[in-house]
């Protein structure tokens, strides 16, 4: 592993381009940038000459994002790797459960050469950091836990990772809160959930049932919510409170709150505030069949937002690839995003909030002192990655290339 | 490939449904040698059995073989395709601020036009696609300038796909007095009137329509017109259309593009729009908009034809097209929640002109003797893992000539 090491050639934006008197590009520049230990030490210009000795890679001109983050996924549900499976029509939810219950067990390859398969993707999509649920049941106790902790621990170089404990078949309905606590215990950082209300039957006992093991175990929350319009926003709003009771501001999100893209739009506002207010945090997977949480008007408000991949070709979802720059790039296009400020400050929601340049076109990033972690990518600027989907060439973990090469 | 006849060995077809409870559980395919004469479709032979003929054999691999597709609404004219990055405006007077901003731009860009609408046919082709219907600015600023960079390109491709041309007087049929200018577009080798929003930038629907529909008759000509009108407003145009429709007898002849107020009405109302639209063969082309989708499964189940285009690629209207008619179908799966192997299978009818593999049945229903060699050799086991999973593209073949690809004898 290298310790110091200059990439050169390497083009980072510097501000807006203005044409026929409006914003039509970015303007960039060529640096070379010095990494020590994992971090960006230093930034000269590319036409300066590299005096000392240190190793050098080229970047031969490449455009440097900072490199994605994937807020949610399941990695112990896809098929990938595995044959073609047709998703077989279910009447409910209850009754996916069963059939995934009974599918995976009889896949030919294992959760984890599965999961490796689609870390490996995301790697080479840019992403430097998973959040995934593991599905925690009676019938497959810690075992899914087992093997995503695994292929992780194999990924452990080319990206970091987090684990929800997630009791798919619902905490109180399935009867897994030991499960949930057993599997804090061994590596999971959040507790997962999903709908107290439809799933599990009583909001109050499921809520306070998450919320009672996170203090516990000093973990966050991230809870599935399906659950639609007013019973969507009731249960956000109930979590918000014990979250604020709990005194776990900022450690507790929810994924999908469909409610949230369902009231309206004064009410989405109202709720965002109390959800700002609480630290709670929503991730979307940008769903094209279904209302979803306005989440520009969430993240003006000061929730914290995130986009996440959710099913990659599953029992669940026969689509999905893995990319989420593409998934970012379809969130542009629902909103309408197609101006060049727009689409770079998109970037935000799959980069851990960070953007190349500030709203008032400012350089925000990179910065002496960031984590060595960047997307090496064939595009001019960072919009045209997101509108265009653009070639991701190499993804740098930690000062180290983690997929593709320079 | 130049051979007129030759054999493509080992290809993957559709035969059926695989059942299981008496649910769909999968598609059974078996491999095929396939005659390929003058372009043509002449013979299909179980792989078990020899070829015993001297022709050129080319080895299809077990790749899975697909009708090819059809991107039914493309802007080639006008698109910042394979030129640099360049962020559309904030169009803060909707259409009106494209339209403006055309009155600058479509000038610039002629120069790099003709290249442009190459690299975006060759694109296209990669992804499969052989049949392209391609709108085209036809109006004062631009004349005939615009048809002719497009004619050529159709020429050069002529062995490679199908281009169509549709005369678009984007500034407004009788907004910028183009009716003399599409007249002499179709008398030059467009196949299409094209029109945009007879009452919001025409300002008179019934003049808009007419005109639309006497130019297509003198011409002996098809119709395809931009309407992006919302709610009642298209929906009364539509319905006038379908009447002029009937009067001129140009059932079958006629396509609407976008039709976005089918997504503002519901229930009886969009019923008996659909079949007005049914009865008078009046087909719809879509770009699968994600901020407003029409209802494109129900229309079909009521008989109206529908096909999908990718509209802008890259251009001053938007920045996010791909080219990829497949990706287009899987994402109208997506939407629609057509997730099932049948379901999945059957919306590849959306992007191939209406030909599957398979019908709802599983009767083996393409390809056949006699039918066109328009294919594409795909990576995937069925047709509905091909659209779920936007299955690679290995070949594509159009009129028996590979056109993209390194099959060889």
């Amino acid at each position: 592993m290298q310790t110091s090491q200059w990439i050169k050639n390497v083009k980072i934006e510097k501000n807006y381009k203005e044409e026929d008197g409006y914003i039509t590009g970015t303007e960039t520049e060529l640096t070379h940038l010095l990494i020590k230990n994992g971090k960006i030490v230093q930034f000269i210009s590319a036409d300066q000459v590299i005096t000392d000795n240190i190793p050098q890679i080229n970047a031969k001109g490449l455009l440097a994002l900072p490199s994605f983050t994937e807020k949610h996924c399941h990695l112990d549900k896809t098929l990938l790797g595995d044959e073609w499976r047709p998703v077989i029509p279910t009447k409910n939810i209850f009754e996916r459960f069963e059939v995934e219950k009974k599918v995976l067990p009889t896949l030919a390859t294992t959760t984890r050469e599965r999961a490796e398969k689609l870390l490996n993707i995301y790697s080479h999509a840019g992403v430097t950091k998973v959040r995934t649920h593991v599905d925690l049941y009676p019938e497959v106790g810690l075992k899914n836990l087992d093997e995503v902790k695994r292929a992780l621990h194999s990924f452990e170089n080319r990206l970091a990772s987090e684990i929800v404990a997630f009791p798919q078949h619902g905490l109180l309905r399935s009867d897994s809160k030991h499960l949930v606590k057993e599997a804090l215990r061994q590596g999971a950082s959040y507790v997962g959930g999903v709908d107290p209300a439809n799933v599990d039957g009583d909001i109050e006992a499921s809520l306070q049932t998450m919320i009672e093991l996170a203090v516990e175990a000093g973990a966050g929350i991230d809870l599935h919510l399906h659950d639609a319009d007013h019973l969507g926003t009731f249960t956000m709003k109930r979590l918000a409170e014990l979250t604020m009771e709990a005194g776990l501001q900022g450690k507790v999100f929810i994924s999908h709150a469909f409610g949230l893209g369902d009231v309206s739009l004064n009410q989405a506002e109202e709720l965002a505030e109390i959800l700002a207010d609480a630290g709670v945090g929503i991730i979307s997977s940008v769903p094209n069949n279904r209302k979803f949480p306005p989440l520009e008007l969430l993240k003006n408000k000061g929730v914290e937002t995130a986009v996440g991949c959710d099913n990659i070709f599953d029992v669940w979802s026969p689509f999905g690839n893995g990319d989420i720059l593409e998934r970012l790039g379809q969130l542009a296009e629902i909103y309408r995003w197609v101006d060049q400020p727009s689409l770079t400050q998109s970037l935000g929601y799959i980069a851990g909030g960070i953007t190349t340049l500030t709203k008032d076109g400012k350089k925000s990033w990179p910065k002496v002192g960031d984590e060595a972690n960047i997307v090496f990518i064939k595009a001019s600027c960072s919009a045209e990655a997101v509108a265009r989907r653009s070639e991701r060439v190499a993804t740098m973990f930690k000062g180290n290339i983690a997929a593709g090469e320079l | 490939m130049s051979a007129k006849a030759y054999w493509l060995t080992n290809a993957t077809l559709e035969t059926g449904y695989q059942l299981q409870h008496g649910v769909i559980s999968g598609t059974q395919t078996d491999t095929f040698h396939i005659q390929i004469e003058n372009g043509k479709i002449k013979e299909i032979l179980p792989a078990k059995v020899s070829i015993t003929s001297d022709l050129p054999k080319y080895d299809a691999k077990q790749y899975l073989m697909l009708p090819s597709f059809r991107d039914m609404h493309i802007h080639l004219d006008k698109t910042y395709y394979g030129g640099k990055w360049k962020a559309p405006t904030i169009p803060e007077n909707g259409i009106w601020t494209r339209l403006q901003e055309e009155e600058k731009l479509i000038p610039e860009l002629q120069s790099q036009a003709a290249d442009r609408a190459k690299k975006l046919i060759d694109l296209l082709l990669s992804a499969g696609t052989t049949h392209i219907r391609s709108h085209c600015n036809v109006g004062p600023i631009e004349g005939l300038h615009n048809l002719e960079t497009l004619l050529c390109a159709s020429e050069d491709y002529q062995d490679k796909a199908f281009v169509e041309i549709v005369a678009f007087p984007q500034q407004g049929m009788l907004r910028s007095n183009a009716a003399s200018l599409i007249r002499d577009a179709l008398r030059n080798g467009a196949g299409y009137v094209g029109g945009v929003d007879p009452a919001s930038i025409d300002g008179d629907v019934e003049k808009s329509l007419q005109t639309v529909m006497e130019l297509a008759v003198e011409g002996n000509a098809k119709i395809d017109i931009h309407l992006h009108e919302a709610g009642q407003l298209g929906i009364f145009t539509m319905k006038r259309l379908a009447a002029l429709t009937e009067e001129a007898g140009w059932q079958g002849r006629v396509t609407l593009s976008h039709a976005f107020a089918l997504a503002d009405i519901h229930g009886n109302e969009l019923d008996e729009m659909a079949e007005i639209l049914a009865q008078q063969g009046i087909s719809i082309a879509s770009s699968v908009s994600l901020s407003k989708t029409i209802p494109i499964p129900f229309l079909h189940q009521k008989g109206v034809e529908v096909f999908l285009g990718d509209d802008s690629i890259i251009d001053h209207w938007s920045p996010f097209g791909k080219g990829d008619s497949l990706e287009k179908t899987g994402l109208l799966a997506e939407r629609f929640g057509l997730s099932d192997e049948r379901s999945l299978g059957q919306t590849l009818q959306y992007i191939t002109g209406g030909i599957t593999p398979l019908g709802k049945d599983g009767d083996q229903l393409w390809p056949k003797p006699g039918d066109a060699a328009n294919f594409v050799l795909a990576d995937a086991s069925c047709s509905a893992e091909a659209v779920a999973r936007r299955a690679q593209r290995k070949a594509v073949f159009y009129q028996g000539k590979q056109v993209t690809g390194n099959l060889h004898p």
